[in-house]
């Protein structure tokens, strides 16, 4: 029986609920196709996540315990992903698309000569191949994709599929992985950890984006506000985040994040296709902006043509009334 | 001096991509710039291209299966339009399916690159393959002037010498200014503005929908309500798989008349014929630009100056008399013109205004001046308001006429003319018109 | 320290296309050097400039990507390598990989530098397979380069903040576009890089196993991103339409 193997990753402690998704998704391809459904955590404390893995129907989860992995390092969870397959020989290792599994997907395909399409919006698997489909060209459209090999390494992007648990009693097993400095090759100084804001925006359900038109304090203050009484996560365009004003974390679009929140929210921002690439599948998408004619009014369900100085203050007060 | 250019043609547009094909072709050392990513990125025309100087500058182009030019036109409409009707003189003829043909509809962010392209291979093919460039991306600031003559360019810090300098940069001509052969204030009343929407149909779609065999195609061009009061005109025509379709607006008008380029472009697809036309299309793309109007009082004092020559739209050449616009071909002859006039000047080894001044009899001598100076009334009369309203009016309305048969007795032609005259306008008003009509067509 | 960069020309993703029949229809002649190879380049000039050295580029591609490397010769890089194709292959990034990597095994170089993904396809698997093949260290999605006591030191944009890295050389990098403004060749750039040295050599020139040039991933068709509903728009009295929209997304939209 084909199995179909989930890496689970962990950031800040957490399990990244988007690598729950993709769980999620493979565990229904696994039971329409027959193929068992697998996860695999690799974190210094793998094992203290594998409850909350259980929920979304892994019948076995694989844990890779240790200080080498406290900290994100492309050749320790290269080295890892290597002996998970060797012990496990899936036919499908699923990722969610995070900074950290781009930045093993290349080499480990490399490494295990397999099959691999990143940043998958949906996919499925036959048994033999996956067929995807992936946005290209700035998101403009959809290719669709045949992948073979063996295995074959699909990332998927967040918010791509719903979580969707199926409780289950998954058998643990814990492997074993050394680390050593050859394994390593580079070494990791220090880690700048993101300033602000602490909501992820691969999971918050409701974004406030700030562009260009973001100009001073006062439009800074009022983007927090927005933010706090929708309890919002805060997102930036390039122009913020390249000048300063925003943590580069927060930046959204083709470069940056890409986020489907319930709940959009862009404020001074043109809607450059590289910025529509990052929030073009949110759920609502509400546009602030001056400028009658700006693209971003294309992709925008509830478009305010407004000075956001003017707009934000009676908008933030009739918000609080009616969460009141 | 080592790196010093016989010429440099300042616009990547249809006139300084003829001058330097020209140039090339002569074996001249010579550097094109262009400020756009691209040759064309951001031109915009209609377009026709009328005329046979582009197989002058590619000869066969025709051949070239996928070549820059979209469609050949051999089927060409002029319409007056009111509120509900369109009233159309109709041309079709397989004499325009002759090669060379008499106008190919062009694309400019296609045609131009293509063009460059072609420019490219003559410079690969001459002697000075590694000296002569085309550059993109690149803004001239500034024409360097000693002594009253033209030394060569600046842009950003640096400098570029050269023999002559061909001015090219088409209608907002800063640096003919600069170089102080156009007063620095045109006044707005010269200068329109075109906007134009890129239509997508399946071709086979398209091919029927206008009757197009092969590569053929139509231009259509519209007078009457497609601007609703403002003077200018509208205009259609037939890509590969896609129409052009826009205005050309007076600015100064429209200004006075408190619209918007986007809301006439509105205006004007929901009329009914047009409606009709354009449904089942999708819009691909939107471009604005500016316009001359063709009024021989907007150009540049003179053309040449030691070391300067002018041509294409920089120097407002450019004929709107109605029943087309002519501005590509207009630019690629005085590109062309002005190209030879700095080869001679080469042979001579003299490039002051007493051999550069060949360039104006020689633009005289065309069809160009010909035209601009013989059709200098009609370019007038189109801008009046009994040409832009009055007369579409009164066109349709005995249009409607005319075609409607209903069961009670039908009145004569003449009189239903002469009713349509009466709503619309005085005879005396026509009389007028017919007679300057007669004179300046 | 001598970087060589990998380049690649990808269509304008601002030029017009068409869908047909599942097949890309677009304008084969709009072709720009890839934004974030642009970024490495620029990172790479920006680095030598300061502590000597060089910079090459080296693109696959067909004969039109010459124009490529070109505009980063304009740019300043010192030499070119055209790895040529005849363009109708079915290339992904693992077949770009097998090729860079059989390419560049015999070059010396202290830093291979890539951009962080291909404008078009947005795979970002290319410069961590080649860096495998080559069984170089290396990081990726870099926002910044320093050079420091022979060390490469990168810092990444990573899930939970920005990671410093410290690179020994040979190593390679994947640059991201945030990490600069790629400088636009002047004239004097575009005028040097007609002279500048390009070495060509076809694919089919290389002894390689075909097999192992196949791509893995086969694009079948092309469908159009499904189009989002019509939106309203609403202009006035600022304090009016926002009032107004805060309230639809209450009872209409259903987001508060
Ligand atoms: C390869 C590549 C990748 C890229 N990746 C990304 C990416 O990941 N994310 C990203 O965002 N961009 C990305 N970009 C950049 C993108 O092309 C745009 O440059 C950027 O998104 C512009 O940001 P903006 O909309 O904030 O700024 P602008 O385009 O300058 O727009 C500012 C807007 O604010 C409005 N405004 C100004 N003042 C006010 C006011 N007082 N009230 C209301 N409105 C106001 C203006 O009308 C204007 O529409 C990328 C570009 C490239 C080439
Ligand atoms: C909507 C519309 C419809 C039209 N329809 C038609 C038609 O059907 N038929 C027709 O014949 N004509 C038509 N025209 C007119 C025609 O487009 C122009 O007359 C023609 O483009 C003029 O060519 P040109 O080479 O002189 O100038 P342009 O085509 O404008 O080229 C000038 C070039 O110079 C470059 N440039 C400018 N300044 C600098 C600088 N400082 N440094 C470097 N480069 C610079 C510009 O980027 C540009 O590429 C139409 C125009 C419009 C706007
Ligand atoms: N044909 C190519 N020629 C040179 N470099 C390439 C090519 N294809 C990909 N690359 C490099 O790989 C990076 C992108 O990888 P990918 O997103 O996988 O296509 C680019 O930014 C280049 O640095």
């Amino acid at each position: 029986m084909s199995t179909l193997l989930t890496y689970v990753a962990i950031s800040d402690g957490k399990i990244k609920r988007s690598s729950l998704e993709v769980l999620s998704h493979c565990k229904s391809i696994a039971d329409a196709g027959g193929f068992s459904c697998e996860a695999v955590i690799i974190d210094e404390n793998a094992s203290s996540f594998t409850d909350d893995v259980q929920k979304y129907g892994a019948s076995k989860i694989y844990t890779v315990s240790g200080d080498a992995f406290s900290q994100h390092q492309n050749g320790s969870l290269l080295k890892a992903l290597t002996k998970v397959n060797e012990s496990v020989s899936p036919a499908l290792i699923a990722f969610a698309s995070t900074e950290s599994t781009k930045d093993v997907l290349g080499a480990l395909a490399a490494q295990l000569k397999a099959g691999v399409v990143a940043d998958v919006s949906s996919f499925n698997f036959d048994g033999s191949k996956v067929s995807a489909q992936r946005p290209m060209m700035a998101a403009k459209i959809m290719g669709n994709v045949d992948v073979t090999g063996n295995p074959i390494l699909v990332s998927v992007r967040s918010g791509s599929y719903d979580l969707n648990e199926n409780p289950s009693t998954a058998e643990v097993v814990s492997l074993d992985v050394s680390v050593d400095s050859d394994d390593l090759r580079a070494t990791l100084r220090e880690i700048i950890s993101a300033t602000g804001d602490t909501i992820d925006l691969n999971e918050a359900d409701a974004i406030v984006a700030a562009g260009r038109g973001v100009k001073d304090e006062e439009a800074k203050n009022l983007i927090s506000e927005l933010a706090s009484v929708l309890n919002a996560g805060i997102g930036a365009s390039r122009a913020l985040t390249e000048s300063g004003v925003y943590d580069p974390s927060l930046q959204i679009g083709q470069t940056g994040k890409v986020v489907s929140p319930q709940l959009y929210i862009a404020v001074g921002i043109s809607g450059a296709i590289q910025h529509v690439a990052g929030m073009a599948n949110s759920k609502v998408i509400v546009a602030i902006n001056k400028d009658a004619d700006a693209p971003i009014f294309e992709v925008a369900d509830y478009g305010i043509v407004g000075d956001l100085y003017k707009v934000l203050p009676p908008f933030i007060e009739e918000i609080k009334k009616i969460k009141n | 001096m080592e790196d010093k250019f016989d010429c440099i043609v300042i616009g990547g547009g249809v006139a300084g991509l003829a001058a330097s094909m020209m140039l090339a072709k002569a074996n001249m050392k010579f550097l094109l710039i262009e400020r756009g990513e691209f040759a064309g990125a951001k031109n915009v025309s209609g377009g026709v291209l009328w005329g046979h100087d582009l197989n002058k500058l590619v000869p066969n182009y025709w051949e070239e299966e996928d070549g820059g030019w979209e469609r050949f036109v051999n089927h060409r409409r002029l319409t007056f339009m009111d509120e509900q009707s369109t009233f159309s003189l109709d041309f079709k003829s397989s004499h325009f399916n002759e090669k060379p043909y008499t106008g190919v509809v062009v694309l400019r962010s296609k045609f131009d690159n293509w063009l460059a392209g072609k420019v490219q291979e003559a410079i690969d093919a001459s002697d000075y393959a590694m000296d002569s460039f085309i550059a993109t991306n690149i803004k001239v600031d500034e024409v360097l002037m000693e002594n009253g003559k033209a030394v060569g360019i600046k842009t950003g810090e640096d400098e570029f010498h050269a023999d002559s300098v061909i001015i090219a940069e088409g209608v907002n001509n800063l640096l003919t200014r600069q170089v102080g052969l156009q007063d620095k204030y045109v006044p707005a009343d010269h200068m329109l503005t075109g906007i134009k929407e890129i239509i997508r149909f399946d071709q086979e779609v398209l091919e029927q929908k206008f009757q197009l065999n092969g590569l053929s195609g139509m231009s259509n061009e519209f007078v009457g309500w497609a601007t609703d009061g403002v003077e200018g005109g509208g205009f259609l025509y037939t890509n590969r798989d896609t129409i052009s379709l826009g205005l050309v607006i007076g600015i100064k008008d429209m200004r006075e008349k408190k619209r918007s380029p986007h809301d006439l472009l509105n205006h004007f697809k929901s009329h009914p014929t047009i409606a009709d036309i354009i449904k089942g299309g999708e819009v691909v793309e939107y471009s604005a630009h500016v316009v001359s109007s063709g009024d021989s009082r907007a150009m540049p004092k003179e053309l040449y100056k030691d070391g300067i020559l002018i041509a294409g739209e920089a120097a407002n050449l450019l004929m709107n008399a109605g029943k087309a616009i002519q501005g590509m071909d207009y630019a690629m002859r005085s590109g062309i013109l002005a190209a030879e006039t700095i080869i001679e000047a080469k042979e001579k080894g003299d490039f002051s205004a007493a051999t550069l001044k060949n360039y104006r009899s020689k633009l005289d001598d065309s069809y160009v001046m010909k035209d601009i100076n013989n059709f200098q009334d009609a370019v007038h009369l189109l801008h009046t308001d009994t040409m832009q309203n009055k007369v579409p009016n009164l066109v349709c309305d005995f249009g409607r006429q005319f075609f409607t048969i209903k069961n009670e007795p039908t009145p004569k032609s003449e009189k239903m003319l002469l009713g349509a005259i009466k709503r619309h306008a005085s005879l005396w008003e026509l009389l007028k018109l017919g007679f300057k009509a007669r004179k300046s067509l | 320290m001598k970087f060589i960069v990998s380049i690649k020309m990808v269509p304008d993703v601002y030029a017009p296309f068409q869908i047909k029949d599942g097949e890309l229809l677009m304008d084969g002649d709009r072709m720009v050097l890839n934004a974030y190879d642009a970024s490495a380049v620029e990172e790479a000039l920006v680095l030598t400039e300061k502590y000597g050295g060089d910079v090459e580029v080296v693109c696959i591609g067909a004969a039109k990507a010459s124009e490529t490397i070109r505009k980063a010769l304009a740019m300043g890089a010192a030499k070119g390598y055209h790895i040529q194709t005849n363009g109708d292959e079915a290339y992904d990034s693992s077949s770009y990989a097998q090729i860079l990597a059989d390419f560049l095994k015999d070059k010396e170089y202290d830093v291979l530098s890539f951009g962080k993904q291909s404008q078009d396809t947005d795979s970002g698997l290319t410069g961590g397979m080649v860096a495998q093949l080559l069984n170089l260290p290396y990081a990726t999605n870099a926002v910044g380069l320093e050079i420091e006591d022979g060390n490469l030191i990168v810092k990444r944009q990573g899930d939970s903040g920005q990671e410093m890295i410290a690179l020994p050389t040979p190593c390679l990098v994947t640059c991201s576009n945030d990490m600069n403004e790629p400088r636009i060749p002047n004239l004097k750039g575009i005028m040097a890089s007609k002279r500048k040295p390009v070495e060509s050599v076809a694919v089919s020139d290389m002894n390689l196993d075909g097999a192992a040039l196949e791509a893995v991933s086969k694009v079948t068709s092309y469908s159009p991103v499904p189009a989002r509903a019509a939106g309203q728009k609403f202009e006035g009295e600022p304090e009016e339409i926002a009032t107004k929209v805060a309230q639809l997304l209450d009872t209409e939209a259903n987001v508060l």
